[in-house]
This record gives C-alpha cells, sequence and structure tokens, in this order.
C-alpha cells in the first residue's frame, strides 16, 4: 500500500511533465514550402466535403498533405473546448461565428494576418463575426443569413400576390392565409426555449434594436427593441403563430403540407425544400425580411481560424487563403451551396445570375452579427427568457426587456 | 440433471482439490509479501481507472467547487481564485436553483410513489394472474427500460402533441381540445413524471418479481390453509417479506429521480418558463452552456448532499419497520 501510495502520485506527475512539456514545444514554425502535414477539423456537412477540396489542393501543393477530420456539430462545441484545454487543437479549424468571443478568451488563437486577408474582399458582417475586440481571429470561410419563405400558391389564394415587404405587409399575408387560404398558422416563429433569439433577431434589427451595442453597453430595454418585442408577440396574441412548439421541431415538413405558409429560414432551406417537399416545387418563393426601419436580417456562418501553438501556420495560412479566395469560394458554392463570404466570388456564374441567391446577397449586405462575446450564450438566455414571458402571456414587452436588461448588464460589467 | 449427479458422487474429496500441501515440505504457502504483490497486481486496472476516471474527478470538483472556475480557466486553470463558500452561498439566493431544487422535489415526491405502486401491482399480477401472457407482458413492461430516451421523446411527442398527437386525437373524438401538456407550466412536468414512471416501471417490476419468486411458496400455501383471502396473503404475507426488495427498488428509484436529466432535456429543455428545470439539468447548463464550472461544482455537491441525506433517511425508515 505505502509503496503505491509513494508512486502512484510520482507516476501522475511525471505524466502531466510529460504533456505539458509536449505542449509547450511549438517554437521553431515550419516554413510553407517545406514538407508537412496540416491537420484541420471542420463540422457536419463541410467536414466531409472538405476532404475532396483537400485532395485537390495536395495535388497543387505536393509537399503538403491535409488530414481533414469531420466532426458533428452536436459534438463541435465540446470537442473544440477540449482539445483546447489539452492543448490539442487542429493547425487549422472551422468555427461558428458564436464560438469566437470564447475562444480567444481562452488564448488559443493566432491573430488572422491582415495582410494577407483584406476585410474589404468580405461581408462586413461575415468579417465582424470573426473580429474580438478589433482583433481578427477567423477569415469568414461561408456565411448565411434569414429571408422569408413563404408559399406563392397559399398566397394567391388569399388574394395576395407580392411579397411582403414591412411589418404591416407580413402581419396582413399571416391573416389572410389563416382566414381566406384555411392555414392552421400564419407565420411560425419560436415562442420559447433555447436560440428563440435567433427568430426574435430579424424583428429587432429591423427596428433598430440590439442586445449589446458596439460600446459593449446592454441596450435591450431601447424603445426599438420593445417595439420589436410587442410585434413579435402579438402573433402569438392573435393566434397566428403556435405558443407551443417543442424542441427540436422541425418547420420544413409543416411549411409543405400547408400547416404553415410562412417561416423565416436559412439558405440550406432551399435544398431542404428541393430535396424532402418535392410536391411544393414552384410553390413558394423567398424575400428579404420585411422592414420596419430597416430589411436587417442576422448575419450567421463560420470562419477558419488558426491554432495559437500550430507549428505549420505559414502553411495554414496559405491554406485558407486558398480556400477563401475568388476562386476556392466559387468551388466551394458548387460543392456545398454554402453562400460564399467573399464578395467577388458572387460577380460571377450560379452566384450572379440566380434571383434567389441574389436576395440572399442583399439580405446579407445589410446583415447584422452578433457581438463576439465569451458570455454571449448567457446573455442571449436572458433574451430568450424575456421572449418567452411576451410570447406566454405572463410579462408586458416592457417588463421582460427591463428584467432582461438589468440583468444583461450584469454579465456585460464583468 | 447436473445437480444431481454431483449429489450423486458425495462431497468432493480433498484430493480433487488442488492441496497446498502437495507438493510436500518444497511447496510452501506462498509468502505473504508474494500474495500481496499479486493482489496489488490483479487490483492495478481497477485502481487506475478508479482514480482516473472516479476519484480524481471527485476531488477535482470539490476543489472546483470553492473557486470562480469559468471559461478562461480551461486553458489556465492555475488562474482560477479560490473563494471559499460564496458559490454555495450564492446558490441558496439563486432563484433558479431554488426553483430547479423545487422541481426536483415535486418530481421525486409524486414519481417514487408511483413507480413504486405501479410496478409492484405489475409484479404482483404477473407473478399470480395471467399465465399464459406472460412473458409478453414482462417483455411488454421492461421494453421501455431498454429503449434509447431518444425513441422514448419521439413516440411521447407524438402521444402529447396538442395539435395532431394521440391524446389531442382521442380528445377530439368526443369533442373536446386536448390540453398543451408540454406548453403549459402546470402540465409539463406531470406529463414528464408519466413518461419517466413509464420508462421505469419494468426495472422495478422485475425486482419485485425476482423478490415475489423468493417468497417460499409453503408459506403461501399455509396462510391459503388458513383460510387467508387473496387481500390478506397480500397483505400479511406477501408485502412484509418483500420488504427489502422495496427498501431497495425505492432508495435506487428515489436517487435516478434527483439525477432526473434526460426527460426534461430532450422533451422541454426545462421549459416552459423554467417549469421543468432540474437540478441536473441546471447544472448542466451553467457548466457547459455558460462556463460557470465553479458554481456548477457547487450545486453538483449540494445535489449530492441532498441525495445522501435523503439515502440515510430512507434506509433509516424503512430498515426499522421492518424489525
Amino acid at each position: 500500500m505505502s509503496r503505491i501510495a509513494r508512486t502512484a502520485p510520482a507516476g501522475i506527475a511525471l505524466a502531466l511533465a510529460v504533456t505539458l512539456s509536449a505542449c509547450g514545444s511549438s517554437g521553431g514554425d515550419v516554413a510553407a514550402d517545406e514538407k508537412q502535414t496540416l491537420t484541420v477539423w471542420a463540422m457536419g456537412a463541410e467536414g466531409e466535403k472538405l476532404a475532396d477540396v483537400a485532395e485537390v489542393y495536395e495535388k497543387a501543393n505536393p509537399n503538403i498533405t491535409v488530414k481533414v477530420t469531420p466532426i458533428g456539430w452536436d459534438v463541435a462545441h465540446q470537442k473544440l473546448v477540449s482539445a483546447a484545454a489539452a492543448g490539442t487543437l487542429p493547425d487549422v479549424a472551422q468555427m461558428g461565428g458564436t464560438y469566437m468571443g470564447e475562444f480567444s478568451e481562452l488564448g488559443v488563437l493566432e491573430p488572422v494576418d491582415t495582410e494577407v486577408f483584406d476585410k474589404k474582399d468580405f461581408f462586413p458582417a461575415g468579417w465582424e463575426q470573426g473580429e474580438v475586440d478589433g482583433t481578427a481571429y477567423g477569415v469568414p470561410w461561408y456565411v448565411d443569413t434569414r429571408v422569408l419563405y413563404y408559399r406563392t400558391d397559399l398566397a394567391e389564394k388569399a388574394g395576395v400576390t407580392e411579397a411582403p415587404t414591412d411589418w404591416k405587409g407580413l402581419k396582413g399575408l399571416a391573416t389572410a392565409y389563416q382566414e381566406k387560404a384555411g392555414t392552421k398558422w400564419g407565420l411560425s416563429i419560436q415562442p420559447s426555449g433555447l436560440d428563440t433569439v435567433q427568430n426574435f433577431s430579424s424583428f429587432l434589427y429591423s427596428a433598430g434594436g440590439e442586445i449589446v451595442n458596439d460600446k459593449g453597453e446592454a441596450v435591450v430595454d431601447s424603445p426599438e427593441a420593445v417595439k420589436a418585442l410587442k410585434e413579435y408577440g402579438s402573433y402569438f396574441d392573435k393566434g397566428l403563430s403556435n405558443k407551443s412548439v417543442q424542441p427540436g421541431y422541425d418547420v420544413v415538413k409543416d411549411f409543405g403540407n400547408g400547416r404553415v405558409p410562412m417561416f423565416f429560414g436559412g439558405p440550406w432551406h432551399v435544398t431542404l425544400l428541393n430535396e424532402g417537399q418535392p410536391q411544393i416545387k414552384g410553390k413558394w418563393a423567398i424575400a428579404n425580411v420585411p422592414a420596419d426601419a430597416s430589411s436587417t436580417s442576422m448575419a450567421g456562418g463560420s470562419s477558419l481560424v488558426v491554432s495559437k501553438d500550430s507549428e505549420h501556420k505559414a502553411a495554414a495560412t496559405e491554406f485558407i487563403k486558398y480556400l477563401t479566395d475568388t476562386k476556392g469560394q466559387s468551388d466551394w458554392y458548387e460543392r456545398t451551396k454554402d453562400l460564399p463570404a467573399n464578395t467577388s466570388a458572387w460577380e460571377s456564374g450560379t452566384l450572379a445570375d440566380d434571383a434567389d441567391l441574389q436576395i440572399f446577397k442583399k439580405q446579407m449586405d445589410t446583415a447584422k452579427s452578433s457581438p463576439s462575446l465569451a458570455n454571449w450564450s448567457e446573455i442571449t438566455d436572458k433574451v430568450d427568457q424575456a421572449i418567452a414571458k411576451v410570447t406566454q402571456g405572463k410579462a408586458s414587452a416592457e417588463d421582460a426587456l427591463k428584467t432582461a436588461q438589468s440583468e444583461i448588464e450584469g454579465l456585460v460589467k464583468q | 440433471m447436473s445437480t444431481t449427479t454431483e449429489k450423486a458422487r458425495g462431497p468432493r474429496k480433498a484430493g480433487a482439490a488442488p492441496s497446498p500441501a502437495a507438493g510436500g515440505s518444497r511447496g510452501r504457502k506462498p509468502s505473504m509479501g508474494v500474495q500481496n504483490a499479486a493482489g496489488w497486481l490483479f487490483s492495478t486496472p481497477f485502481l487506475v481507472l478508479f482514480t482516473v476516471f472516479m476519484a480524481f474527478p471527485i476531488l477535482a470538483t470539490l476543489v472546483m467547487s470553492f473557486t470562480d472556475f469559468g471559461l478562461r480557466n480551461v486553458t489556465r486553470p492555475w488562474e482560477a481564485e479560490f473563494i471559499g463558500f460564496e458559490n454555495y452561498v450564492n446558490l441558496f439566493g439563486d432563484e433558479k436553483f431554488l426553483k430547479s431544487l423545487f422541481n426536483t422535489g415535486y418530481f421525486v415526491v409524486i414519481g417514487v410513489p408511483l413507480t413504486i405502486g405501479i410496478g409492484l401491482v405489475v409484479a404482483v399480477l404477473l407473478n399470480n394472474g395471467i399465465d399464459r401472457a406472460r412473458t409478453f407482458f414482462r417483455v411488454g413492461f421492461y421494453a421501455p427500460v431498454v429503449t434509447t430516451i431518444v425513441a422514448v421523446a419521439v413516440v411521447w411527442r407524438f402521444v402529447l402533441d396538442p395539435s395532431d398527437g394521440l391524446i389531442a386525437g382521442l380528445f377530439s373524438e368526443v369533442g373536446w381540445t386536448a390540453p398543451d401538456f408540454l406548453g403549459s407550466e402546470t402540465l409539463a412536468m406531470p406529463s414528464l413524471i408519466v413518461m419517466a414512471v413509464w420508462r421505469n416501471v419494468g426495472t422495478v417490476m422485475v425486482l419485485f418479481i425476482a423478490g415475489l419468486q423468493a417468497i417460499p411458496t409453503e408459506v403461501r400455501e399455509a396462510a391459503k390453509l388458513d383460510g387467508a383471502s387473496v387481500w390478506q396473503e397480500f397483505r400479511s404475507i406477501t408485502i412484509p417479506l418483500l420488504r427489502p426488495t422495496v427498501l431497495y427498488a425505492t432508495v435506487i428509484t428515489t436517487i435516478g429521480y434527483l439525477n432526473v436529466f434526460e426527460e426534461p432535456f430532450v422533451m422541454t429543455q426545462g421549459g416552459p418558463s423554467d417549469s421543468t428545470l432540474t437540478v441536473s439539468l441546471n447544472m448542466y447548463r451553467e457548466g457547459f452552456n455558460f462556463f460557470h464550472m465553479g458554481y456548477a461544482s457547487a450545486m453538483a455537491y449540494v445535489l449530492f448532499v441532498v441525495i445522501m441525506g435523503i439515502t440515510v433517511l430512507q434506509l433509516r425508515l424503512l430498515k426499522d419497520n421492518t424489525k
């Protein structure tokens, strides 16, 4: 017993020492033209498609071997955090816009070389996503934003031929769908639960409101925000939107069967609808987010980051350059239908000609990305709760947002 | 069959077993030191795994619960500050935590008696009644236990869906509107309890069937000869003899329900308005969504103390009654 008791801690200490020294040896960067292996993590469908691109890249750059590891979105966050803690992040990783604040706080990201990547080449919201306190840590890879999806066949039945352009038109169409076309609901927006704020943001930003402004102050009880939440809540008061939506609800099926004639969706919904609901092909369309003060939607997407500990920073930068230049971005769109973050990629081919894509581009030009704060998910949780109180009829928009404001004030100060 | 042949051969002869003295004077018993070494050698895999995956995390969590361990400390743990009992003090001023504690208590107080009660009734019925379909029913009641929570969630969402679910369909047959089970603050928790009971009755049932079958038939027959009714037999024979099983089933069900996480996680995510937020779910969100690791650790230790207290209390109350 005594011997084990003495040797076990020594063993653990030894193991720790080995791990720590392994982490610490990041000195001596390898030049880009030397023979080396680049490790890359990418999520979901992107992870699988990126392996094909990597093969093409390897042929053009024989000295580089790119090892792509696809990671499921559901485990991505946890895997990245534990890799950051263990000092085993890959050379290059894909990161969602909302991760940026957290990982820069962890101090594991290498700032973007702004001599290689120019802010002007990208959508402003795409670039801002990778920026924390004025320093860019991620190069925008692809972007997404929400637009309005609506059923044209049912709108015709309801006597409406034009897409709604403002809040009044949106509510008018929702009512007409229900009254004249006999749909169950008028518009699908999320009433409560995690990330309700994503649905709400189209209203909030269009009214000119924000949760946290660019000075880092909480401003969620502004008159604009109150107005937006009142409008949002009125859809539930009037029975135009479902008060009870369960976690994991997928709107695509109900859009297909006509129960829900309108929703706010991202670019991926085009593919989902074409493949999953072929019976309504040609019976739906997309439009820009109906405006109040402006038509402003939320921006999402992913960036590419380089790990601070990487020994292959030069090669990693080259590889990211390849993925985010005009040619690489057009190629990526053809493979994945992810919207290019580099605006020059939109100037040729399908991207320039397709009317639907131009709607996304127009939305993207003014879209707003969420501030890169480490505790952003905690902040949005407070807003989620305020929205839930209003949609469930428990509080007025003013009171709910006042509560959220004081809670968020406590969170941004830290 | 094999037992009868064994018996026929009679007790094993000493020679059949390897005798320590077989080697004569040279073959001594291995010395204590060697024996100890072998013991340690064989238990090393367990000890290593236990230390790495149980003891160390448990201790680390305890230490962490006295710090302000947050996101930045994931890469710089040494920067976490010791703040004494601050996390624990804050917990008891945290409305959300108190609500989750209340919700968990609600879940246990209603859920445990229902699970034990229904499990016992089902077990007794299966043990006495229906002879032919017994296997069918045993499997039927046990199936939910071995089904993954995701599949269970799909089924229950369909059952509870207020617009086109199973219950909504039944209600509309008679012209009523079904309540919105998971969207209502008063009905969401009871719905989850029903779901949990349905999932756990099978486990308890199996325990009770084993307990029932361990009751000697002679005792029952004697009771019958004395003219005891079915109810009398149940009350005076079955229940007292089943007491150890009841105790065990109650303790494990209570511990399980105090830790309840899966049902609210997949069905409601704690909503609506935190009405189904349990301590475990709250802990998960604080720890892994908001990275308040120190705070979440303190929560874990409060839950641990609660569980230990209730278990000790249960053991004491239920055990004393058996005498």
